[in-house]
């Protein structure tokens, strides 16, 4: 590579640039990827290489150390915890627009709804908790769904409710207004159907849809804001309980457990798992995708 | 070739595993501890599951449980290898589906031997 | 649209505090649901109890009974909130249990409060008890204690149990510094005839040994 210097330490080659004096060996790697594998469950290898020092560097620079081995030990023992959840941040991809991770839409809409209907009596309804709903992509989704993709739609009355802890977040999902980068993987007719244009290459959902969504302000650590949620039969919790530290975590997943139904299914991000959280929701396994199911109660099964 | 998971919550002792297994011709995967098992087992037919008993989240006893009594997750060998070395300990876990059962810490040649035993793969 | 917002809020709260005062909110009321209830109501009980500082001997009983994860989670962090004496002493003793779900879970418990756990730290690291001993290290694990890799290397050099051991070198790996050095490598010694243990520690030096001391 140009510009760069080749050392052997022992038996390991280290390339580094001259401008940086910051190296990541290979037993650092190990050691830090078996940490963060134990923490998070994602597993960095060799392929990942490039991707995970060039990020380590950044928080070590950014934290000011002036090496891997005081960055790790501030790491690992920092009381808060806040910077593993940077680390989390810059390692994982957080992007949030139309129909992501739809294989959980799917299974929502060919698996989820079908067994919780089931278990439903003509004219009871359905909730759905989309936490945290960031700008609306989330709810406004499982909404476009279930109206497009659920063959049982018409039979059962659904609430969507939509809940974050960023009420700035809130209002612009109340708004309903998306650049190009949110829709790009909507289907062209569902873009027609749901969305117009509104100037500035932006779209804004109809209003039909903004009016359909429950938006509510929630902090899901606190078990007294969510003890009024209650009855949901599928919660999407995507991408949020992996950026709280161990206790946090635990926490939350116990006030989801509480704010479901039994029999009731949840939804994480595609890389995270309640292996690093709690043993109190049923692994299980569709075609689309792996889900959590709080466990029916004795007289249900 | 054969494919193993091994469970355990300590880095090293995968690691040590990983390194015998390897060696001897298996593939292997990992989890931290019984729930990831289970998950990974339900992505994956293994033919071999490692498991430690004292795990995080859900214990080696429980994972035998919930293995043997689920319908969809390959019913293969389960070797405990666990600190636990009261007879008790060994008749618990016989008596929920284990398949056989070594106290830590393993010798490799007795590992290897029990591994390539209950794969079915003949013993060099 | 089959999708809407459902208008009835309030009467959907008064129809929650119903539900909650059908079950007796005051402290007998809830210890006679935490032992006598159905596993969601032992559950609520469990929760609610969290309120109460006399709580912790309750719950710890139950503990010991409970056989449903979700109600035994529910004390476990209940307890934890609590936080007094009982709750960490009686967690402590957890460990000595022979459920293993029960002694893993108050392993995981007690690594959530390492700052209440500390002073106990010494006394269960000397336990008669191997298995105690190991689980003391696992402890730890979540110490943030400027004496943790002493404690390791105390093990390294004293302990007999050769898992012990082998649970502090898997440790070190993670935590060690050059002062473990000297120790890992008698350890070493003293165990020659295990091979994990010269592997465990082999990891370990390497990580303590090649880690970038540049910059």
């Amino acid at each position: 590579m140009l510009g760069q210097t080749v050392v052997r330490q022992g038996n390991d080659f280290v390339a580094f640039c001259k401008e940086e004096d910051i190296i990541i060996t290979d037993e650092d790697f190990e050691k830090f990827t078996e940490f963060f594998y134990r923490k998070t469950g994602i597993r960095f290898d060799e392929s990942k290489r490039y991707f995970v020092d060039r990020r380590l560097i950044e928080r070590i620079k950014a934290t000011g150390h002036k090496s891997f081995k005081t960055y790790f030990t501030f790491l690992r023992f920092e009381a808060s915890g806040k910077e593993l959840q940077n680390l989390i941040n810059v390692l994982t991809v957080n992007e949030t627009y139309f129909f992501r991770e739809e294989y959980q839409l799917q299974c929502m809409v060919k698996r989820m709804l079908p067994e919780i209907v089931s278990r439903k009596k003509p004219g009871e309804l359905i909730k759905i908790w989309s936490i945290p709903c960031s700008t609306g992509e989330e709810p406004y989704s499982i909404a476009i769904y279930l109206l497009e993709y659920w063959k049982d739609i018409d039979k059962w009355d659904v609430e969507i409710i939509a809940s974050d802890i960023d009420t700035n977040a809130l209002e612009k999902a109340k708004k309903g207004i998306y650049s190009e980068r949110s829709i790009k993987k909507l289907p062209n007719h569902i873009l027609l159907k749901y969305f117009a244009p509104c100037g500035k290459g932006e779209y804004q959902i109809s209003e039909d849809l903004r009016n359909s969504i429950e938006f509510t302000r929630v902090n899901i650590v606190d078990p007294k804001e969510t003890k009024r949620y209650r009855g949901f039969d599928i919660v999407f919790c995507r991408n949020l309980l992996i950026y709280f530290d161990d206790l946090s975590r635990k926490i939350a997943a116990e006030n989801l457990y509480d704010a479901m139904n039994p029999g009731g299914f949840i939804c994480l991000g595609h890389s995270e798992s309640m292996s690093r959280i709690t043993p109190i929701f049923k692994v299980r396994k569709f075609p689309e995708a792996i889900v959590y199911q709080k466990p029916l109660e004795e007289k249900d099964k | 070739m054969k494919k193993v998971l091994v469970v355990d919550d300590a880095g090293t002792v995968r690691m040590y595993y990983r390194k015998l297994l390897e060696e001897a011709g298996f593939e292997v995967d990992e989890a931290v501890n019984g729930l990831e098992a289970l998950e990974k087992a339900m992505l994956t037919d293994y033919d071999l599951y490692i498991v430690d008993i004292n795990m995080p989240q859900l214990d080696g006893y429980s994972f035998l449980q919930r293995l043997r009594g689920s319908e969809d997750l390959k019913q293969s060998p389960v070797l405990i290898v666990s600190t636990e070395s009261e007879e008790q300990d060994k008749e618990k876990a016989f008596a929920l589906g284990a398949n056989f059962y070594l106290f830590k810490p393993v010798k490799p040649v007795e590992f290897i031997k029990y591994c390539k035993l209950l794969t079915g793969v003949a013993y060099e | 649209m089959p999708i809407k917002k459902q208008e009835e809020k309030e009467e959907k709260l008064v129809e929650i505090k119903q539900e909650r005062r059908r079950f007796q909110r005051d402290f007998e009321g809830l210890l006679k649901q935490l032992s006598c209830g159905t596993p969601t109501e032992r559950r609520w009980a469990a929760r609610d109890l969290a309120d109460y500082k006399e709580a912790s001997k309750h719950l710890l009983d139950q503990l010991l009974k409970e056989e449903d994860i979700s109600v035994r989670e529910a004390i476990i962090s209940s307890l934890l909130k609590i936080g007094d004496e009982i709750a960490i002493q009686g967690l402590i003793e957890c460990l000595r249990s022979d459920d293993a779900h029960l002694r893993n879970s108050a392993i995981e418990a007690l690594k959530v409060i390492p700052e209440k756990v500390e002073s106990h730290i010494e006394k269960l690291l000397k336990d008669e008890d191997p298995d105690v001993r190991i689980f003391a290290v696992n402890i730890l694990e979540s110490l943030r204690h400027p004496k943790v890799v002493k404690w390791l290397i105390e093990v390294l050099e004293k302990d007999e149990n050769v898992n012990v051991c082998g649970t502090a070198l898997d440790l070190l790996a993670e935590v060690g510094t050059e002062e473990a050095v000297p120790a890992i490598k008698k350890v070493k010694e003293r165990f020659k005839d295990e091979p994990y243990i010269q592997f465990a520690a082999d990891v370990a030096l390497k990580r303590i040994n090649a880690g970038s001391n540049s910059g």
